[in-house]
């Protein structure tokens, strides 16, 4: 059955805070963060009232309350309207403040113990350690719970920190990089902040040419130096020519950040492929400038019968369109690229200008920059999987459960053994999306790009500091479900928390039962790494890193 | 995956462990020494190191090699217990009664690995060419699932197409094929009887429907090839499953027999 609405779904259909009104937005015009933007330079259909409307909202925080957490996913900026804020400085802040959970290696007696302190009963838990965060309102709504400090004197005493006051910017690098927030920012008084969703972002960026200076010479300043230096291209290149590199480079963004969601949608609709994604360069046009991947995922895809045909997929720190540039260079001539790039969700570009490239990078290169993988001898089945994966989004894990179906007998060691490691609970479901003899499982595939990290209220989601993988600290996990509704693969489930006696434990306030986020730590406190692998007799479970090295090695 | 230099070392040591023995029994034998007892003592050796294999899969939580490692030292493993077995008794059945029992057990144990040996090298690849993948235990919750949708979509075509034919044939046919896997012996065979019972029921009743009615039996057909597919699961997973729990009992009894004929042989002949 079709469905015909009155008019197409519009970016402003859901505003970030349908509660605010037009009095609190011409109060935001006079703030002295946008008394100097010129609203002329908007264009009619994205005027400058409509994106602080929709794409923004008031948030107050209470002295003490965390804003932002360092090492946590956001898809917002903040501009501080009332009030001051601290950040750490130098990682510093209180132990516990983070959410995080410290690993600690169990020694093989401790983990020996675990054949006799595992329980047949499901989930339980040792609640003495529930409640270590000092956790401000609601306890099962992400948008109200926050974490706060509770004695910030002597927090100032004992760490460095600098000053936010009115007018501070921050968090615009780590919400349109896709990057990690890099600081702890909390409340040093009650404080109202603007909380600025990445869709405005991008908008004023495009728009307000001061707000573009800004970002870009803070982006300048704290990282494109540093991420031109470790691109294998131009690590041979003096300082000052990699300045000029620097000023000269453009940023652009493509594709949602909340990908995840729409992707999903996609999907479901039937509307997958290159085809639907949005477009960072096409097949036969001229390149202008050399496109580095900073952060996401993008398809280098070509015209094949009807359709697109899937030739790879590039990661962070790799590059397209350099044959083509290099070609042109080198015969003086247009060269057209034999490829389209397109944005698998959220892709942060940047572009090397061709000049500067010519100048300075390709007198450099020896020889002509190899292509990718031609086609003559690959065939449709050949790539199959490729574009399998691809279309599945399963590029983006680093650590996926990919099951070879012809060796495994379905015997379910693997499950059995991770929940010998886990208490007596499986962290995953030995099922998943099938094809040809391969199987990548509902295991938590501990992403490059951690959706499921965006909008944790207490931290509880992270990304270890050794070896990088996604755990979640039950502890701090107050279960709302936000990192669940967020994973595209759903590899995250929630469940009722049970005591020792197997009564599920409840939450005081509501009497509703209390649930965590659980999901695979790839045995992180385990000696010998993820059990499940270990514990495959046929050898047919491997965790796998879906990035694109052994697919591409350079650009079109 | 084991590579393959790890795999044939594994089986080299095999090799030269026997040849050591031959050696060693021969030795013994010339020197009118008890080789029995050299031999007899590395077989319970070897057979304990067998078992200890599902011990290790009680041991996930400790770093003591990959189970696939494993695997392959207990096949090998299996394959010398056997050699040395008749190089311990000399002849391939023995004459003694409690000999004989020890003799069935053994042979009963190596039969039922190479059983499991091979199907699992078998079944794995068969279940993918299904088309179909089912974790065991949700099987049967499946088939009632599916059981509901065709009796659903039976009345369905009663009701819209006012005729009983198809219900008819599903009530005196295809109602026993739905009610819990079938074919069983077939499909432990690999045998393709199931789809080719399904063929015939679409044959024996298409001719009597209407254009209408066999839209309807185009897709009851397309389910019950489904629960086709679920069947061969059910049959190929429950034997993977299955033999282990003949083959581990054995071991265990084979162990406890040859204990006590280490016992007895202490005992009363050394």
């Amino acid at each position: 059955m079709v469905v015909a609405l009155e008019s197409a779904p519009q970016r402003w259909d859901s505003p970030f805070d349908p509660d605010l009104t037009d009095e609190e937005v011409s109060g935001l015009l006079n703030t002295s963060a946008f008394l100097t933007v010129d609203r002329d330079l908007f264009p009619a259909h994205t005027p400058f009232e409509g994106i602080l409307k929709n794409d923004t909202r008031i948030v107050n925080f209470h002295a003490g309350d965390i804003v932002v957490r360092e090492g946590d996913y956001g898809n917002s900026a903040f501009i501080v309207l009332e009030g001051s804020l601290r950040v750490f400085v130098g990682n510093e802040g209180p132990e516990g403040l983070l959410g995080r959970q410290s690993i600690n290696k169990r020694g093989v007696f401790s983990a020996l113990s675990q054949l006799f302190s595992n329980s047949h009963i499901p989930e339980v838990r040792d609640t003495r350690n529930y409640g270590t965060q000092n956790l401000r309102e609601g306890r099962q709504d992400s948008d109200a719970a926050r974490v706060f400090v509770q004695d910030i004197p002597a927090v100032l005493d004992e760490f460095r920190t600098a000053i936010l006051e009115e007018g501070a910017v921050f968090g615009e690098l780590a919400a349109l990089g896709r990057i990690p927030r890099t600081a702890t920012i909390f409340s040093e008084t009650d404080s109202v902040l603007l909380e600025i969703r990445w869709q405005g972002l991008r908008e004023l960026r495009k728009y307000n040419e001061e707000f573009r200076r800004q970002i870009d010479t803070r982006y300048r300043e704290n990282a494109l130096k540093v991420h031109l230096r470790e691109t294998p291209l131009f690590t041979g290149l003096e300082d000052d020519v990699l300045e000029q590199l620097v000023s000269a480079t453009l940023f652009e963004t493509y594709g949602a950040f909340d990908w995840h969601i729409s992707y999903q949608k996609m999907r479901s609709s039937g509307r997958s492929g290159p085809e639907h994604e949005v477009p960072i360069a096409s097949e036969g046009e001229y390149a202008d400038g050399l496109l580095l991947i900073r952060a996401g995922f993008a398809r280098v895809s070509v015209n094949y019968g009807k359709s697109n045909r899937t030739v790879a997929y590039l990661g962070a720190g790799q590059h397209y369109g350099l044959r083509a540039l290099y070609d042109s260079w080198k015969s003086s001539t247009d060269v057209a690229l034999g490829s389209s790039l397109t944005a698998l969700g959220y892709v942060d570009v940047l572009r090397v200008p061709a000049p500067i490239l010519e100048e300075h990078v390709f007198p450099n290169i020896s020889g002509r920059p190899p292509t990718f993988v031609s086609l003559d001898d690959r065939s449709v089945s050949d790539d199959s999987l490729l574009e399998w994966s691809v279309d599945e989004r399963f590029i983006n894990g680093t650590q996926a459960m990919l099951i070879d179906l012809n060796r495994c007998v379905r015997c379910d060691d693997c499950v059995r053994a991770c929940a010998s490691t886990h208490g007596g609970n499986p962290r995953f479901v030995r099922h998943g999306k099938t094809f040809d003899h391969w199987m990548v499982a509902n295991a938590c595939m501990h992403c490059a790009d951690p959706v499921c990290m965006i909008g944790c209220p207490t931290g509880a989601i992270h990304r270890s500091q050794v070896g990088g993988m996604v755990i979640i600290n039950d502890d701090t996990c107050i279960g709302c479900g936000t990192c669940a509704n967020s994973c595209p693969y759903n590899n995250i489930r929630l469940v009722d928390v049970r005591s020792r006696d197997g009564s599920l434990v409840l939450n005081p306030n509501t009497q509703l039962p209390i649930q965590k986020a659980t999901k695979c730590d790839l045995c992180a406190t385990n000696p010998g790494g993820p059990a499940c692998v270990r514990a495959c007799p046929h050898g047919a479970l491997s965790r796998v890193d879906f990035q694109p090295e052994t697919l591409a090695e350079d650009s079109p | 995956m084991v590579s393959r230099l790890r795999t044939g070392f594994v089986w080299v040591t095999a090799l030269i462990i026997f040849g050591f023995l031959f050696y060693e029994a021969r030795r013994a034998s010339v020197s009118l020494e008890s080789a029995e007892v050299i031999t007899g003592w590395c077989l319970l050796c070897l057979m304990v190191f067998l078992a200890l294999f599902n011990i290790r899969k009680k041991l996930s939580m400790l770093p003591i090699g990959k189970a696939e490692t494993w695997l392959l030292f207990h096949t090998a493993g299996g394959v010398l217990v056997t050699a040395v077995y008749w190089l311990h008794v000399g002849n391939l059945w023995p004459l003694g009664l409690y000999e004989q029992l020890l003799a069935l057990l053994i042979y009963a144990t190596v039969l039922t690995g190479v059983f499991g040996y091979v199907i699992q090298r078998t079944y794995p690849k068969r279940l993918t060419q299904t088309g179909v993948e089912v974790i065991y235990e949700r099987i049967p919750r499946e088939v009632s699932e599916l059981r509901d949708q065709v009796e659903d979509l039976v009345l369905e075509c009663t009701e819209k197409t006012e005729s009983e034919t198809l219900g008819r044939h599903y009530v005196d046919t295809l109602a026993w094929y739905f009610r819990r896997p079938r074919f069983f012996s077939h499909h432990v065979f690999g045998s393709q009887h199931g789809r080719q019972w399904l063929r015939q029921q679409d044959a024996a009743v298409r001719r009597y429907l209407s254009d209408d009615e066999k839209v309807y039996l185009d897709q009851l057909i397309e389910l019950a090839e489904y629960k086709n597919g679920l069947d061969t699961h059910y049959v190929y997973q429950g034997v993977m499953k299955g033999w282990l729990l003949i083959h581990v009992p054995l071991t265990v009894a084979l162990l406890v027999t040859s204990v006590w004929h280490i016992l007895l042989v202490h005992i009363y002949a050394l």
